[in-house]
């Protein structure tokens, strides 16, 4: 019988068993996979790192989506830089009035993910309002002269192809991209463990937004507790809209969610306090 | 450096003539045959002469994707010093978690290509490389490699790296300091000691020095990574592994059972299993010696002549009255000499010259200089 062992931390790491491999590729530098496991359904992970299970993805996906969206209350366009799986694209095309472009960089990701972990997509990628660009993500913001609402950076772990997508550079990008309302929210990994990651982004997108802080959502298997999603804009107001006017637009777009609720909404971007001192 | 007189074996046995004939004739000379099985029994005796230790396969020995194959197969580990050796591994889909980085000096590109592997353990020696590792002192565990010099090693590899005892407790403090985590201390007595008295002595040593600093420090230190160095079999008189290890046992009978302890042997395991096949391609009479002139020498297979400081058991599948005679590579520089006095029978182009014990730090260095055809690798 197999086993995956994860390789994140040297002193502890979490163990799946695999019931069953779909898919498994080693490509240069890069290891791929997509198993079963009973617990967790299908499981993609990437270069010893749990990317995304069937059983826990719709918190993480959830809360990446419709926070920023039901947020801002009047997104037009939206952005994905990443998010192969297409789990983002599914949420957000959830939301009638918005136009999505998608930029993947690397399309073996999609169709893999289309073949594989089907449910990710739910054939999203099927959908004519859904702009599918093959593209580096750093490229196509430093080059792209549309702007767009909401910008939701799905990417891998720092070490690794991900890399750019935390750097300043790109967090500059990203803003010469976004209305003067806009705001973007990345991924920023587990910060009980990696506590780096969120001085350096808050950091680094505090150079260019004025308003930067981290939401949360813990996920099963993102090990180590709280996630932070990182949030910045120019509009403070984005996360001061009352419960009021969230459960007001949380119905009028009719989201059937799992995980996100306004309250939820509202209550994730209280920060415990291990946190908040890495924000000053 | 005391170069020990080379062993060479007279005359062969019909199968083994034989053997040798249909190789050479199936896939040309020359040759490295490796024996696999060979390599299973040496590491279950290094197995059962260190019971409770880790092993760790120095790659760099020979990286050969045949040779990863089988310590795969033995659920062994593997002691990577490059991203190089990284991605063979890689394609043998081998996870991080069964390997440690032991290079003692890297880049950060070096570090990132480890972790984005998956392999979490790293080894310093010194304050600078110490904070290189610090943006990613979440997710390691750093073992700090000690210094303790051998002269009887034919090769000592802790001249180069390693700090002193006197340092250890300062690094482990800086560490803290900075928010690292050290887990354990290394060192690498040198390769092909002659007797384990080395070992034991580095392991008192770091046994006294990590109980002491367990007293203070925050995290305690519980890994004792005790290297390699386990001999080769140069004289072909039978090792006796058991034996060898018997005080490194004792010594290590004395560690606290909570402790892991690490090796990371390369020669012992590999050096029997790989025989090399060589062929004589030209002869000549000069300085009143016969000269014959092999197709594999010191930039190819017998590179670890120079570099390992190794004399290799050779043997001759005949017999006869012997003159001393040279043996030279097939390189048209004067130093590829394999060897300047040995006792030969009269041999002819097309004669076979076998080199034993020539598994470790073998292929692993050798040239392409010339552009010659390189040894064929067959797995037997
Ligand atoms: C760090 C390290 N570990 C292990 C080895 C393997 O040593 P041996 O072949 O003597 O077992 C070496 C050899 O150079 C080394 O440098």
């Amino acid at each position: 019988m197999k086993y995956f062992k994860e390789t994140l931390y040297d002193a502890i790491c979490q163990e799946f068993r695999v019931d069953k491999m779909y898919f498994e590729q080693k490509t240069d530098h890069q290891h791929l996979m997509i198993f079963h496991n009973a617990m967790l359904g299908r499981v993609m992970t990437l270069d010893g790192i749990v990317q995304t299970t069937e059983a826990d993805e719709f918190m993480y996906h959830e809360m990446l989506t419709h926070v920023p969206i039901l947020a801002h209350g009047a997104v037009k366009k939206l952005l994905i830089i990443g998010g192969g799986d297409g789990g983002i694209l599914r949420e957000v095309l959830k939301h009638d009035a918005i136009d999505v472009t998608q930029v993947e960089i690397d399309k073996a990701v999609i169709d893999m993910a289309v073949e594989y972990l089907p449910k990710h997509s739910d054939s999203a990628y099927d959908n004519p309002r859904a702009n599918i660009i093959i593209d580096d993500g750093m490229a196509f913001v430093k080059d792209c002269s549309e702007k767009f609402d909401v910008i939701i950076v799905d990417g891998t772990d720092p070490i690794g192809p991900g890399e750019v997508l935390f750097t300043e550079d790109f967090y500059a990008h990203c803003k010469n991209c976004l209305n003067e309302d806009g705001v973007i929210v990345t991924q920023n990994g587990v910060p009980f463990l990696q506590i780096e990651e969120v001085k350096n982004t808050h950091q680094r997108l505090g150079q260019h937004f004025t308003d930067a802080t981290f939401y949360t959502v813990a996920v099963p298997t993102y090990y180590g507790g709280l996630m932070t999603l990182a949030w910045a804009s120019n509009n403070v107001e984005l996360r001061q809209v009352s419960l009021e006017i969230l459960e007001q637009r949380f119905k009028e777009a009719k989201l059937n969610t799992r995980y996100y609720n306004p309250a939820i909404h509202l209550a994730s971007f209280a920060l415990p306090q291990y946190i908040v001192n890495q924000l000053d | 450096m005391t170069t020990t007189a080379r062993t060479v074996i007279y005359g062969a046995s019909e199968d083994d003539c034989r053997f040798y004939q249909s190789s050479v004739e199936k896939h040309g000379s020359p040759l490295l045959l490796f024996d696999s099985s060979k390599l299973k029994q040496q590491y279950r005796s290094l197995q059962q002469a260190l019971p409770n230790v880790d092993l760790f396969y120095a790659i760099k020995a020979l990286p050969q994707i045949d040779v990863l194959k089988v310590i795969d197969e033995l659920d062994a580990g593997f002691d990577v010093a490059s991203s190089g050796e990284l991605d063979i591994l890689l394609g043998l889909k081998v996870g991080g978690r069964r390997t440690i980085h032991t290079h003692p000096i890297k880049s950060d590109k070096d570090i990132r290509d480890a972790l984005r592997f998956g392999s979490t353990t790293f080894v310093i020696d010194n304050l600078d490389e110490l904070k290189k590792l610090q943006p990613y002192r979440g997710r390691i565990g750093i073992l700090l490699r000690v210094s303790f010099r051998s002269e009887n090693a034919k090769v000592d590899l802790s001249k180069k790296f390693g700090c002193t005892e006197d340092e250890v407790a300062n690094i482990i403090f800086q560490a803290e300091q900075l928010g690292l985590h050290i887990k354990g201390l290394s060192f690498h007595v040198g390769s092909q000691v002659e007797t384990s008295d080395k070992h034991v002595a580095a392991i008192q040593s770091c046994r006294d020095m990590m109980l002491e600093l367990n007293q203070k420090a925050k995290a305690p230190l519980s890994i004792l990574d005790i290297g390699g160095g386990f001999p080769g079999n140069y004289a072909l008189q039978s090792i006796d592994i058991m034996k060898f290890c018997q005080p490194i046992r004792d010594a290590l009978a004395s560690l606290p059972e909570d402790w892991h302890i690490y090796a990371e042997p390369g020669r012992y395991l590999i050096a029997p299993a790989v025989t090399c096949v060589t062929t004589i391609i030209g002869k000549s009479m000069r300085y009143g010696m016969p000269w014959y002139y092999l197709d594999d020498g010191v930039y190819g297979s017998f590179s670890g002549k120079i570099f390992d400081h190794a004399e290799y058991p050779l043997q001759v599948l005949k017999e006869g009255e012997t003159s001393p005679s040279v043996l030279a590579g097939p390189t048209c520089d004067s130093i590829d000499i394999i060897d300047e006095q040995i006792e030969l029978p009269e041999l002819k182009i097309g004669d076979f010259i076998i080199g034993h014990q020539m598994g470790a730090y073998t292929a692993a260095t050798r040239t392409r200089f010339n552009l010659l055809k390189e040894a064929k690798f067959i797995v037997l």
